[in-house]
C-alpha cells in the first residue's frame, strides 16, 4: 500500500462495512460531536477523503488518568478511534515499542507528517531547575514539547494538568509545573480540563477535529464550548432542591438520603464549568453529585487551592484552614463596633463640656442675630 | 566486556521509567531502575485539611485510581480514631474489587500481552483453528471462526494501511515470541475485547463514587447515601447494577482472562525460572471483613516472608519506627541529618535535590543518586510487593481459598511451586487473585444487601467530622494493598492541618534504587540473569519489568 | 471665642437624595441576601422541592436589588457631571492643596477629637469625599464581579459585557470569593459611615444627618460659600 494512507471510508469498506453502515456511522459521529443535520454532508465528505490522522500523545507530569478516562469512551469506543479513525503513533501508555524504537516512531511521524499531525498532551511541564523534574529518554519535557509543537497541526491539552497545571501546580508548586498554553505561546491550544475529563468529551473533541478538520469553537479559556459552556450547577438534577433551599447539612443525614442539594457540604457546582450533569460519567451512569459527594471543581483552574473542599468558601489566607471570609468579616465587624463605641464614649467624656458650651453660644447667637 | 543498554521510555506502563542494564554474554549482569518524573505531592499536602487529603493522594495515579484515596481516608481515620459503619467498609471493599479486576485485566491485555503475543503473526493465523483453540479452553460465546476472521480482516486492513499506530516499531518477529499464529490471533481478539470490556466494571465506582477514574471518598465512611425509597440515593436499581457488573466481571475473568493467561503461559514455561529476583515478600493485607483494626479479618492477610521460607510469616507493624524506613542515598532528595540513614515515614522528609546529569543525557551516574524514587526497606530488607507477595503471604498464612486457587493454577500449567518465584509467577499470581477477588466481591455484595434488608443503612460516621472535635496533635497510618502491592500513607496532624504526609507506594518498594548497603530493590534484582537475545530489541527486559506492572507516577508522587 | 451665625444651604438635590436612599436600601438588601446565598439557613423540612422556592427567591431578590443598585449607581456617576457643585465629581477626588489640608483637619476632628474652626467644605468634607470615592470603586468592583457571575446564567447582553472578569480573576470560584469578601467591606463601611454622620452632626451642628432627607445644611454665616 506504500505511503498512501487509506481514508476512513476505505478503511471501513475494507472491513466489510456497507455504504449504508458508513453513512449511519458518520451521522452518529456527527451527533456525538454535537453537529446539526445540515453539517452531516460535511462529515461524510471529510471521512471519505481523509486518511487516518497521525497523532502523537505525550505524557509529562501526570497521573495517566486522562489516558484511563479516554479508554473508557463508549461513543465512539476507543478501539474504533485507535484502529480506524486516527493513527496513534506515539503514546507511552499503550504503544508496543519501547526505548529507541518508541522514540523512533515519534520522530518518524514528526518528520513524515510535519505540519499534519495532531499533538495531544497529558500532564504539565515542569520548568524549574531547567526542567529536570520530568525527563524522557534523557530529554526534558520542556525540550520535547517545544520541538513537537513546531510541526503540529493542532494541539490539545488533556485534563487539568496540561490545561491548568492541576495538582502539581498547587501551592507551593515545587517543580514549577506549567500548563502547556503558557509554554507554547502563539499556538492555538484546545484545553480540555477536568481531573480527568469525561471520556466522551475527550473523544468528542477528537471527533470534532477529524470530522471538520478545524478547531471547535473555544471559549475565553480555550475550552470547547460544546462541553464547557455550562456550569455543573445549571445542569444538575439536584438544582430544584437548591432553589427550594433544601440542603444536605451533613453527609448521610436525612437530607442526604433524600438527595437534597450538596451546596452546604462544599459543592463547587455553582462555580464549575463541565458537562458532568449532561453527559455524565462512564456512559451516563452518574456523576459525583449523583453519588452524594459535592463537585470539587476538578475542571477549574486552581481548584486544589480553593479548598477545603467541604466548605463553601476557601479558607482565608493566613488564618488557618477553617477560617472563611465570614469569620474574618464578623470579627472585623465586631472590632468596628467596638471602635465606634469607644470613640463615642471618648467623644462624650472629652468634649461634652466644650461642645455644650459651643452649642449654647451658637444658640445665643441665633436667637440674638436672627437668620 | 559488558555493554550498557538503556531503555527509556519503558512503555506500556504508567509513568516515566528508565532502565539501564549491563549485558554480558547475552545475559543481564547488572541493572538500574530510575523514575524520571516527580511532582512533589508530599510537599503540596502540607498545611491542608486532612479531610481533603484523599483527593490529593488519589491523583498520585489514575491507573490504580481509588487505592490512594482509600489509604488516605484510613490514615486520617486512624489518626483521629474514627471507625466507619459496616456498609461503608463493604462499599469500599466493592470499589477495591472493581479496581483490581479492571486494573489486572488491562495490565494483562494492554500492558503486558504484547510482550508475549506477536500481533503481526496473527495475520497468518487460520481463524478456524483459533476458534477451536478458544472453544477448547473456555465456553465464552464469542469464539466462532467468523468472529476471529473478522478480527483478522480488521487487523489486515489496519496493517495494510501503512499506518501501524500503537503497533508501529514493535518487536514483531523477534525469536523470543513463541506462540503459534492462532494463539496470537486469539490474543489480538481479546486485546480488543478487553479494551471494550474494561470500561464496564468501573461503573461500580461511578455508582458509589460518582466517576471513574478518581471516584470520591469520604473520611468517616462513603459519600453515597442508602435509601431504597429514593431516586437519588443507592436504591434497588443502583444496587442491581452493581450486582450485574460483578456477575459479568466474574464471567469475563473466568472465561477469558484466566484461560488466556494459562494458554499463553503454557508456551512460556521457561519464564517460570527467569526474573525471580528478591526472596523477600511483603503484604500489608486488605479487604477487612470486620473493621480495619482487625487484620485477622482481612481477606488478604498481612505479613512478611523472608528468604522464600513459606513456613514462617513475620508480623508487620506500620507504626513501629524500626520496621518501615525510607532511604535516599541513591535518590534525588536530601535528608537534614544525612542521606544514609533511614527514616520512618512519620518523621519522613521530602526535599527535592536533583544531582543527576544535565539533560539531554545518555547515561545516569548510577554510583551516585539516580532516581526520583526513595528506597523503602522493611527491617532493613529489600522486599517485593504485589500480587505474588499477597498470594505467598496468604498461602503461608494457611488461607484455604488462596491455596486452592494457587495449586489449581500450578496444576493446570504443570509447573512446580518454585515457578511462582519468577516473571511468569508474578503474571500468573495476578490472574489467580483476580479470580479470588471476583468471588469475594459477591460475598461483600450479598452482605451489603443483607445489612440494608436488616435496616442498617448507615454509610458515614460524623462524630469526628468537625475539626473542633480533633486533638491538637494526632498521627495515623493507613495500610492497604493496591493492585501493585503494599501501599501505606502516614500522616501527622497538627492544629487541624497536615503537618507531614508521606506515601510509601508499591512501586516505590519494587522500582526503587539501591539502598546505602548496595542492596537492590525488586526490579533491579529480578533483571539479573535475564537473557537478552538482541540487545537492540529489549523484549526480555520488558517482560520482566512488565510482570511487576510498573506505576512510576505512583512510586514517586 | 468667635461668634458663629448659621444659614441654610441647599446642598443635596433631590436626585442625590433619591440616589442615596435607593442605594442604602439596595445595599442592605444585597448584603442580607448575599449573606444568605453564601450561608443558607438550615431548613430540615422533609418537603418536596417543588413545593417551595425560598432560596430561589433570595437569589431573585439579590439579582433584582443588584440591577436597581447598578443603574442607580450609573445614574449617580452621570449626576457627578450634571448635578450641582456639591454633587460634582471634584468633591470625590482631591486635587487642590486646600482639599488636602482639609483631610488633615477632619482627621484631627475625628481621631484626635480636636476642636478646630469650621470646615471649608459645605457638601462632603474632603475626607468623606475620598471615602465615597473608594466606596464607588467598591460599587464598581461588586457590580463587575456580580455581573460577571451572572453572565453564566443569562443570555442578556448586559451581564455578558462583564464575562471577561471570570478568566481574569482565575475562575468563578475566585470571583465569588472576592464578591463575598467585599460584602464585609460594605458592612463595615456602613457602620462607620452612619456613626460618623451622627458624630459630625454632633460636633459641627450643621444638621448633616437630616440633610440627606431634606437637602439643607446649616452653615456658618461667615463661610465664603454662603451667598
Ligand atoms: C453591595 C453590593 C453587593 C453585595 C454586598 C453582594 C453580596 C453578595 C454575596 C455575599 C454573595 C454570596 C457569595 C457566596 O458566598 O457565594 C453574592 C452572590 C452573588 N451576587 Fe452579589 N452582592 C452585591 C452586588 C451584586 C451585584 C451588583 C450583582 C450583579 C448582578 C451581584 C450578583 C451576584 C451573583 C450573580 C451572585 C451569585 C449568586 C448565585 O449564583 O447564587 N451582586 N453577592
Ligand atoms: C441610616 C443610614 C444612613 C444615613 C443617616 C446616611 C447619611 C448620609 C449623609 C448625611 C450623607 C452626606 C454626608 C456628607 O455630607 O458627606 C451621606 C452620604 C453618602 N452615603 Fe449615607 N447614610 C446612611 C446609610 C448609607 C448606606 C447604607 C450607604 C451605602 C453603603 C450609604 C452611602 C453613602 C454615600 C455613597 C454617600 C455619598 C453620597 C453622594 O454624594 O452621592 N449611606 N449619607
Ligand atoms: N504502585 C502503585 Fe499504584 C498501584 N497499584 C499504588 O498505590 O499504580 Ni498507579
Ligand atoms: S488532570 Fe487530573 S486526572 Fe488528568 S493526569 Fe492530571 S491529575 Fe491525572
Ligand atoms: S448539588 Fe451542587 S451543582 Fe447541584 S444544585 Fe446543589 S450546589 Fe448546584
Ligand atoms: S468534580 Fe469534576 S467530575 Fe464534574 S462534577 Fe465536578 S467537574
Ligand atoms: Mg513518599
Amino acid at each position: 500500500m506504500g505511503d498512501r494512507r487509506l481514508t476512513m471510508w476505505e478503511n471501513m469498506e475494507l472491513r466489510g462495512y456497507s455504504r449504508r453502515d458508513f453513512l449511519q456511522f458518520a451521522g452518529w459521529m456527527a451527533a456525538c460531536a454535537g453537529i446539526h443535520v445540515t453539517g452531516l454532508g460535511q462529515v461524510v465528505k471529510a471521512m471519505e477523503t481523509k486518511p487516518r490522522l497521525p497523532v502523537v500523545w505525550f505524557h509529562f507530569q501526570e497521573c495517566t488518568c486522562c489516558s484511563e478516562s479516554f479508554i473508557r469512551s463508549s461513543h465512539p469506543i476507543v478501539s474504533d478511534i485507535v484502529l480506524d479513525k486516527i493513527s496513534l503513533d506515539y503514546t507511552e501508555t499503550l504503544q508496543a515499542a519501547a526505548g529507541h524504537q518508541a522514540e523512533e516512531a515519534l520522530h518518524n511521524t514528526m518528520k513524515k507528517y510535519k505540519g499534519e499531525y495532531l499533538m495531544l498532551v497529558e500532564g504539565s511541564v515542569p520548568t524549574e531547575e531547567g526542567g529536570v523534574y520530568c525527563c524522557i529518554g534523557g530529554r526534558t519535557a520542556l525540550d520535547i514539547v517545544t520541538e513537537a509543537a513546531e510541526g503540529a497541526k493542532a494541539i490539545v491539552a488533556w485534563g487539568s494538568c496540561a490545561s491548568n497545571g492541576c495538582i502539581q501546580a498547587a501551592k507551593p508548586n515545587p517543580t514549577g509545573a506549567t500548563p502547556i498554553h503558557k509554554i507554547l505561546s502563539g499556538k492555538t491550544i484546545i484545553n480540555v480540563p477536568g481531573c480527568p475529563p469525561i471520556a466522551e468529551v475527550m473523544a468528542g473533541t477528537i471527533v470534532h477535529l477529524l470530522a471538520f478538520d478545524r478547531v471547535p469553537q473555544l471559549d475565553g479559556l480555550g475550552r470547547p464550548k460544546a462541553f464547557y459552556s455550562r456550569r455543573v450547577h445549571d445542569s444538575c438534577y439536584r438544582r430544584p432542591n437548591y432553589d427550594a433551599g433544601l440542603f444536605v447539612e451533613s453527609f448521610d443525614d436525612e437530607n442526604a438520603r433524600r438527595g437534597y442539594c450538596l451546596y452546604k457540604v462544599g459543592c463547587r457546582g455553582p462555580v464549575t464549568y463541565n458537562s458532568c450533569g449532561i453527559i455524565r460519567w462512564n456512559n451516563g451512569v452518574g456523576y459525583p453529585i449523583q453519588s452524594g459527594h459535592g463537585c470539587i471543581g476538578c475542571s477549574e483552574a486552581n481548584f486544589w487551592d480553593n479548598g477545603p473542599f467541604y466548605q463553601h468558601l476557601a479558607s482565608f489566607p493566613g488564618f488557618g484552614i477553617e477560617t472563611t471570609a465570614d469569620k474574618v468579616g464578623v470579627a472585623l465587624g465586631a472590632v468596628t463596633a467596638a471602635g465606634i463605641a469607644a470613640h463615642a464614649i471618648t467623644t462624650n467624656i472629652r468634649k461634652r463640656k466644650l461642645i455644650n458650651g459651643e452649642i449654647k453660644k451658637q444658640e445665643t447667637t441665633h436667637s440674638k442675630g436672627g437668620a | 566486556m559488558s555493554r550498557r543498554i538503556v531503555v527509556d521510555p519503558i512503555t506500556r506502563i504508567e509513568g516515566h521509567l528508565r532502565i539501564e542494564v549491563e549485558i554480558q554474554d547475552g545475559k543481564i549482569v547488572d541493572a538500574y531502575s530510575s523514575g524520571t518524573m516527580v511532582r512533589g505531592f508530599e510537599l503540596i499536602l502540607k498545611g491542608r485539611d486532612p479531610r481533603d487529603a484523599w483527593a490529593f493522594t488519589e491523583r498520585a495515579c489514575g491507573v490504580c485510581t481509588t487505592v490512594h484515596a482509600l489509604a488516605s481516608v484510613r490514615t486520617v481515620e486512624d489518626a483521629l480514631g474514627i471507625s466507619v459503619p459496616p456498609n461503608a467498609e463493604l462499599i469500599r471493599n466493592l470499589m477495591f474489587c472493581a479496581q483490581y479486576i479492571q486494573d489486572h485485566v488491562v495490565h494483562f491485555y494492554h500492558l503486558h500481552a504484547l510482550d508475549w503475543v506477536d500481533v503481526v503473526s496473527a495475520l497468518k493465523a487460520d481463524p478456524k483453528k483459533t476458534s477451536e483453540i478458544a472453544q477448547s479452553i473456555s465456553n465464552w460465546p464469542k469464539s466462532s471462526p467468523k468472529y476471529f476472521s473478522d478480527v483478522q480482516k480488521r487487523l489486515t486492513a489496519f496493517v495494510n494501511s501503512g499506518q501501524l499506530g500503537i503497533f508501529a516499531n514493535g518487536y514483531w518477529g523477534h525469536s523470543a515470541y513463541k506462540l503459534p499464529a492462532e494463539v496470537n490471533l486469539l490474543g489480538v481478539a481479546h486485546y480488543l475485547e478487553a479494551l471494550e470490556w474494561q470500561k464496564e466494571i468501573v461503573k461500580v465506582h461511578t455508582i458509589f463514587g460518582g466517576k471513574n477514574p478518581h471516584p470520591n471518598y469520604l473520611v468517616g465512611g462513603v459519600p453515597c447515601a442508602i435509601n431504597v425509597d429514593e431516586a437519588s440515593a443507592l436504591n434497588a436499581e443502583r444496587l442491581a447494577m452493581v450486582g450485574k457488573l460483578f456477575d459479568d466481571a466474574q464471567e469475563f475473568v473466568e472465561k477469558v482472562y484466566l484461560p488466556d493467561l494459562l494458554a499463553v503461559a503454557g508456551f512460556y514455561k521457561d519464564w517460570g525460572a527467569i526474573g525471580g529476583g528478591l526472596p523477600n515478600y511483603l503484604a500489608f493485607g486488605d479487604l477487612p471483613t470486620n473493621g480495619y483494626n482487625n487484620p485477622a479479618s482481612f481477606k488478604f492477610p498481612r505479613g512478611a516472608i523472608l528468604n522464600r521460607d513459606l513456613s514462617k510469616v513475620y508480623e508487620v507493624d506500620g507504626k513501629d519506627p524500626l520496621q518501615v524506613e525510607e532511604f535516599v542515598s541513591h535518590s534525588w532528595y536530601e535528608y537534614a541529618e544525612g542521606n544514609d540513614k533511614g527514616k520512618h515515614p512519620w518523621v519522613g522528609e521530602t526535599k527535592l535535590n536533583y544531582t543527576g546529569p544535565k539533560p539531554p543525557y545518555e547515561q545516569l551516574n548510577v554510583d551516585q543518586k539516580y532516581s526520583w524514587l526513595k528506597t523503602p526497606r522493611w527491617k532493613g530488607n529489600a522486599m517485593e510487593v504485589g500480587p505474588l507477595a499477597r498470594l505467598l503471604v496468604a498461602y503461608a498464612s494457611g488461607r484455604e481459598d488462596v491455596k486452592d486457587a494457587v495449586t489449581g493454577a500450578l496444576k493446570a500449567l504443570n509447573v512446580p511451586v518454585t515457578a511462582l518465584f519468577s516473571t511468569l509467577g508474578r503474571t500468573a499470581a495476578r490472574g489467580i487473585e483476580t479470580k479470588l477477588i471476583a468471588v469475594w466481591a459477591k460475598e461483600f455484595y450479598q452482605q451489603l444487601l443483607t445489612n440494608i434488608k436488616n435496616g442498617d443503612t448507615r454509610t458515614f460516621n460524623n462524630e469526628k467530622w468537625e475539626p473542633e472535635t480533633w486533638p491538637a496533635e494526632a498521627k495515623g497510618v493507613g495500610l492497604s494493598e493496591a493492585p501493585r502491592g503494599a501501599l501505606a500513607h502516614w500522616i501527622v496532624i497538627k492544629d487541624r492541618k497536615i503537618e507531614n504526609y508521606q506515601l510509601v507506594v508499591p512501586s516505590t518498594w519494587n522500582a526503587s534504587p539501591r539502598d546505602p548497603k548496595g542492596q537492590r530493590s525488586a526490579y533491579e534484582a529480578s533483571l539479573i540473569g535475564t537473557p537478552v537475545k538482541n540487545p537492540d530489541q529489549p523484549l526480555e527486559i520488558l517482560r520482566t519489568i512488565h510482570s511487576f506492572d510498573p506505576c512510576i507516577a505512583c512510586a514517586v508522587h | 471665642m468667635e461668634q458663629r451665625a448659621f444659614g441654610r444651604v441647599y446642598v443635596w438635590q433631590l436626585p442625590v437624595r433619591f440616589y442615596h436612599w435607593i442605594n442604602a436600601l439596595a445595599v442592605s438588601a444585597l448584603a442580607i441576601t448575599g449573606y444568605l446565598i453564601g450561608a443558607p439557613l438550615a431548613i430540615q423540612s422533609g418537603s418536596e422541592a417543588s413545593f417551595s422556592y425560598w432560596f430561589g427567591t433570595v437569589r431573585f431578590i439579590h439579582f433584582l436589588s443588584a440591577f436597581v443598585f447598578f443603574f442607580n449607581f450609573i445614574f449617580r456617576l452621570y449626576w457627578g457631571f450634571a448635578g450641582n457643585q456639591y454633587a460634582n465629581w471634584r468633591n470625590f477626588i482631591p486635587t487642590t492643596k486646600k482639599q488636602y489640608t482639609e483631610i488633615l483637619d477632619v482627621l484631627r476632628v475625628d481621631i484626635l477629637q480636636a476642636r478646630i474652626k469650621p470646615l471649608g467644605s459645605i457638601g462632603h468634607n474632603t475626607l468623606a469625599g475620598v471615602t465615597y470615592f473608594v466606596t464607588f470603586l467598591a460599587f464598581l468592583f461588586q457590580s463587575v464581579t456580580g455581573l460577571g457571575m451572572y453572565s453564566a446564567m443569562s443570555d442578556a447582553s448586559l451581564p455578558r459585557l462583564f464575562s471577561w472578569i471570570v478568566p481574569l480573576m482565575g475562575g468563578d470560584f475566585a470571583v465569588r470569593q472576592w464578591h463575598h469578601v467585599m460584602m464585609w467591606l460594605f458592612i463595615v463601611f456602613t457602620m462607620i459611615h452612619v456613626y460618623l454622620v451622627f458624630y459630625h452632626d454632633y460636633v459641627e451642628g450643621r444638621g448633616v444627618t437630616s440633610s440627606m432627607v431634606g437637602g439643607w445644611k446649616f452653615i456658618e454665616k461667615e463661610s465664603s460659600h454662603l451667598k
